[in-house]
């Protein structure tokens, strides 16, 4: 909310600049910054325009003298509305206006400008571009602009917090600058309440049964002049970014922003009833506003009618049908306390806010709506000409009464962790309107009726805080705490990041929110959001997969074609009604495609391969599991050579695969070469992770290594080969791996492979008659099983 | 001659002409003038033989040690001779063999050290689920349906009870639910906003949350907790201020903000306060109990610490973005 240094003093004195102002609003909970500052602006004076010209090549420049009092300038200006005589806003060359707009000189159509006349949206006061700002014309030649402008139009932007509504006012924030600088408001309006005069009209006003209105003040007046405000209006107004409409608008917005009471002024003759009800709008009642809109009302909505036709939405925006116009004579004045949420319930169903519903949310002061209306019957007297014609109705069912709270004072400096004095607490309550009474242990208080946030004690504590000042509160670095194991449920899972990223894998974050029709081709079940911000974001993934495809396919486009990708994350899908159909569960993919190293000078990259994931999966379970793997072939919607690896219980570990051609096509992914993917199962990983390390005794004899080549039909699986030459003896041949695999062309029906088979003994050396009999023995099996013939041996 | 002198002689003539060596085969020259079959050393043996026994251990030991330390000599020039040669038959300016790094993502890194920082200080680290129902999202941490405090988190539904959640604070809810104080947690997780993507908002971020509960801890504690936690993370010079603000699940509630040299400016950092009496009132603890909280989002720690300036960047895993961390 923009907020004037001139409007604020009308309610407090103070001296400090606008900067100064926001800075210490903010350190009371107030977070604020400049919007306008005119002693920021230099080479910014009041200029007289000497003369006018048309610009020789221009239709709509003029080519001006601007003095500044001591010099005269050529200036082009491009405003309709600029003339000679004129006291205007003359920025000379080496202004910095804001938004940070540097003055230079300038040629505009072959002649040279030295400085620019303002409007005053250059000047930061209002959005108005139309023209340029012509001053008072008692304003002097020559005096900065700041003189002039300053002590209308400074003025700081705020930011209230929802709980706050009391501050949405001048009056608000000048309470707030009171209590910081110890003095009492002062009394803008001098007012006199009318005297009722019994012979005058009385307006009947009905509230609602249900407590939507509880407090509704209505006034009529006539002989009533709709027309332009006063300067001063106008300016307090333009302080704050707002354009004058009337002095009937003028007025209500004002009161407004001086104390943060909503009214609303109708043109009374409009209505088919003298008299006000407030009821239930009826189940799509139609309903044409202010800003000529038309809404679809429902039962919930609280509407303000003449009993007969609605000319109200309350509390959020009047009717088209029942608002002031130029001919308006005869206005009534509605200043009342509506339900926070029932105008919110309201506003939020058609999607309008206003500053009025704004503040009704919030809660407004109740005892604000008779001032406000006497607030506004003055005004209209005194600058619209009219006169009060009717008694003032107040239909009053809400509590203006002063809540009682009670703050203790060992509740207090415990909370705040250290100790104040009783008197400095109690001098600081009563800054903030809180008439504390000193008791034993503490305070007793009245909170004022437009302090809706505080309704417990805690309240009261943050408001002795603030005003203490947060930065007052000494830290205490000491603590008190039962020692616990400070345990990590995703402890195994960062390790295995960390292992995998040092392999050479990055790790993605993906959006958990995709298209659904791009969900849809992944997995079952999806789950949509209600209200998604974009249809590109509808749907929670169901795998992981999805994700990585993409990076796969903006890298590849990007020139990396080489990736090794894996990411953990919460894949979701539906599996019943409510949230507890809902699976959610975290879930870790790789995904590679390309190259492992790039060629160089010392070897030759090798793909990324099925082989690569398998061997980056042995490793982790090197690494972390230390189990005997098993993979088992299996299918999968769109993965190929799809295996399942579990471990000898039968538990899943991990899964790896081939994307489908056809998939990737489907999907548009770039790429190049075959892509894989590898899903580790966490819930698994995480039980074998804790495992404990055993030390295995160091085998004291030497290892004896003999390689066996065998030629060997194209058709065998190497594998079973191994297989069955590990099982003709289990206690001295403890490993066998084939290490090469020679085949004269792809469609060679033989294959040459060469056998590397590792002997050791935990008894003794090794000999050749130890050795010689097994390796006759692996010869005749395979020759037998396999018709595997022994090259050179 | 008598063999004192001549072992003297031998010593000092080999350490002469060793110190000229400047080939392989000079080297061999002194090898065989000095250790050859008919060398210098092997004469003075045959000299040695000929001494009247009573004579021999006197001599014996010298002998050996000449023996020795020329022999190790031409051995230690030899293998640096051989050395020499491997090194100058290499072409050394060839690169490394490069192999390619891969990363941890940068908001995985900054929460591996916010959950380092916490954990030395005695914090457990806890997780709870993404959607939740709206009790837990909101009621619970006193967000009644129909406040103006909703409008501070733009939610998505997954059907009108049922939220993808806006915070962490959730985690805090079902902790406490399900244990009794005393509590010292951070919880960490993904969390949602329904905001227009753009270089400054996505619809979702990181979260990290801390929860403090027992009967003694204070504002003051509070205080100390966060400042600790910040000097670590940002370090020892890092200028701080906390100001009031509102949350509505804590009371008193404060913003933090760090001084950023660099934009002369103020940024916010996180938000804490003293846990709302209402939300110990939900969850059924005593009333004695107090408590303070705190919740920061990773994004932006990351973009202030890395100078980041674009958070769509965080999930789009460009490669030469990723492989900078």
């Amino acid at each position: 909310m923009k907020i004037s240094l001139s409007w604020l003093k009308r309610h407090v004195d103070f001296s400090w600049s606008a900067s100064e102002l926001a800075e210490r609003l903010t350190l009371r909970g107030f977070e604020s910054e400049v919007a306008t500052d005119f002693s920021t602006l230099d080479h910014v004076v009041v200029g007289q325009v000497i003369s006018c010209q048309k610009h020789p090549d221009a239709d709509k420049l003029s080519l001006c003298k601007v003095s500044d009092g001591s010099t005269e300038f050529d200036v082009i200006c491009g405003a309709p509305n600029v003339a000679t005589n004129q006291k205007i806003v003359f920025a000379k060359v080496g202004a910095i206006l804001p938004g940070n707009f540097k003055i230079g000189k300038a040629k505009i159509r072959g002649i040279e400008s030295h400085g620019m006349i303002c409007s005053e949206r250059e000047l930061g006061i209002s959005e108005e571009h139309e023209g340029i700002l012509v001053l008072d014309d008692k304003a002097k030649v020559g005096t900065s602009i700041e003189k002039v402008l300053g002590p209308l139009f400074n003025a700081i932007e705020v930011e209230i917090t929802p709980d706050k509504g009391f501050a949405l006012s001048h009056r608000g924030i000048a309470r707030e600058i009171a209590a910081m600088t110890n003095q009492s408001l002062k009394i803008p309006f001098s007012l006199q309440k009318p005297k009722q005069n019994t012979s005058l009209e009385k307006i009947s006003i009905d509230l609602d049964s249900k407590g939507g209105c509880t407090r509704y003040i209505g006034a009529v007046m006539n002989d009533v002049k709709v027309g332009p405000s006063p300067d001063w209006l106008k300016n307090y107004l333009k302080s704050v970014g707002q354009k004058s409409i009337n002095n009937l608008v003028d007025i209500s917005n004002f009161i407004l922003l001086e104390i943060g009471q909503p009214t609303h002024i109708f043109d009374f003759s409009k209505f088919k009833k003298r008299t006000v009800a407030v009821q239930w709008a009826k189940e799509k009642e139609k309903y044409h506003a202010l800003d000529e809109e038309t809404y679809e009302l429902s039962q919930n909505h609280l509407v303000i009618t003449d009993s007969k036709e609605t000319v109200a939405l309350a509390g959020i925006i009047g009717g088209y049908d029942s608002a002031v116009t130029d001919m308006t004579t005869e206005v009534l004045i509605e200043s009342a306390y509506f339900d926070p949420i029932i105008i919110r319930k309201g506003s939020k169903k058609l999607g309008l806010l206003s500053e009025a519903s704004r503040r009704f949310e919030r809660g407004i002061d109740p005892n604000s709506s008779m001032e406000a209306l006497l607030i506004i019957i003055q005004l209209i007297e005194e600058i619209a000409g009219g006169k009060l014609s009717s008694q003032i109705t107040d239909s009053c069912a809400v509590n203006l009464e002063s809540k009682k709270l009670y703050l203790s004072e060992i509740n207090l400096n415990s909370v705040i962790g250290q100790i104040t004095p009783k008197k400095e607490i109690t001098s600081l309550l009563k800054q903030l309107d809180f008439n504390p009474k000193e008791t034993k242990d503490g305070w007793e208080c009245l909170i004022p009726t437009y302090r809706h946030d505080i309704d417990q004690e805690a309240d009261l504590v943050e408001e002795v805080l603030r005003s203490i000042g947060y930065e007052n509160i000494q830290s205490d670095f000491t603590y008190q705490t039962t020692l616990v194991n400070t345990k990590d449920d995703e402890y195994s899972i960062s390790k295995l990041k960390n292992h995998l990223s040092s392999l050479g894998f990055s790790q993605c974050y993906n959006n958990s929110l995709q298209d659904i029709s791009e969900v849809n081709a992944f997995g079952i079940n999806p789950i949509e959001v209600l209200n998604p911000t974009s249809e590109r974001m509808n749907t929670l993934r169901t795998t992981l997969h999805q994700g990585l495809l993409k990076n796969l396919d903006y890298n590849f486009k990007n020139g990396n074609a080489d990736v090794q990708f894996y990411e953990y994350g919460t894949i979701f899908s539906k599996e019943g009604e409510g949230l507890s159909g809902i699976n959610q569960q975290s879930s870790f993919s790789s995904l590679v495609h390309g190259n492992w190293q790039d060629n160089n000078v010392h070897f030759k990259s090798i793909p990324l391969s099925f082989y690569y994931l398998k061997g980056v999966l042995e490793n982790i379970n090197v690494h972390f599991m230390s189990t005997k793997l098993k993979f088992i072939t299996n299918k999968h919607p769109y993965l190929d050579s799809y295996q399942d690896i579990v471990d000898s219980k039968g538990d899943s570990i991990a899964s790896i695969g081939t994307v489908k051609s056809s998939f990737l096509r489907k999907l548009d992914i770039a790429h190049k070469h075959p892509v894989h993917l590898m899903d580790i199962n966490l819930q698994t990983f995480d039980q074998y992770s804790n495992y404990a390390v055993k030390f295995q005794e160091i085998a004291p004899y030497p290892k004896v290594i003999r390689d066996l080549n065998f030629k060997l039909s194209s058709s065998v699986i190497i594998g079973d080969v191994v297989k069955v030459m590990q099982s003709t003896n289990q206690s001295i041949l403890i490993d066998v791996k084939p290490v090469d695999i020679f085949k004269k062309s792809k469609q060679d029906s033989d294959q040459d492979v060469l056998f590397k088979l590792t002997f050791q003994s935990d008894k003794k050396t090794l000999e050749d008659n130890d050795v010689n009999p097994i390796i006759n023995d692996v010869i005749k099996i395979i020759s037998s099983k396999f018709k595997g013939i022994l090259r050179d041996k | 001659m008598s063999i004192d002198k001549t072992i003297k002689d031998i010593q000092t003539s080999f350490n002469k002409e060793f110190s000229t060596i400047a080939s392989a085969s000079a080297l061999e020259e002194i090898r065989v003038k000095f250790l050859g079959r008919k060398g210098l050393v092997n004469d003075l043996f045959e000299m040695f033989n000929q001494l009247p026994n009573a004579e021999k251990p006197k001599y014996g030991k010298s002998i050996n040690i000449l023996k020795t330390d020329i022999t190790q000599a031409i051995e230690d020039k030899q293998a640096s001779f051989q050395e020499n040669t491997v090194t100058s038959s290499i072409d050394l300016s060839l690169p490394g063999i490069q192999l390619k790094r891969g990363s941890i993502h940068p908001l995985e890194a900054i929460t591996s050290e916010i959950k380092s920082i916490f954990q030395s200080i005695g914090f457990s680290i806890a997780y709870g689920p993404e959607i939740d129902d709206e009790y837990h999202n909101f009621e619970a941490l006193n967000v009644p349906k129909h406040h103006p405090a909703r409008d501070m988190q733009d939610t998505y539904y997954i059907d009108p009870e049922t939220v993808l959640r806006t915070h962490t604070s959730n985690v805090q809810i079902h902790l406490m639910e399900e244990q009794e104080p005393p509590l010292r947690h951070i919880c960490v997780g993904r969390v949602f906003r329904n905001e227009a993507v753009s270089y400054k908002s996505y619809c979702l971020f990181n979260q990290v949350e801390g929860l403090v509960v027992n009967e003694t801890t204070s504002f003051a504690q509070m205080k100390g907790t966060i400042e600790y936690f910040i000097t670590e993370l940002f370090g020892a010079d890092t200028k701080m201020r906390f100001r009031p603000s509102y949350f509505p699940f804590t009371e008193p509630s404060a913003e933090v903000d760090i001084w950023n040299d660099k934009l002369q400016q103020w940024m916010e950092i996180m938000g804490c306060g003293m846990v709302n009496p209402k939300v110990f009132n939900n969850v059924g603890y005593p009333s004695n109990i107090k408590g303070y909280a705190f919740g920061m989002g990773i994004e932006r720690i990351a973009m202030i610490k890395y100078g980041i300036n674009d958070i769509r960047l965080f999930y789009q895993n460009d490669q030469r973005f990723l492989e900078q961390f």
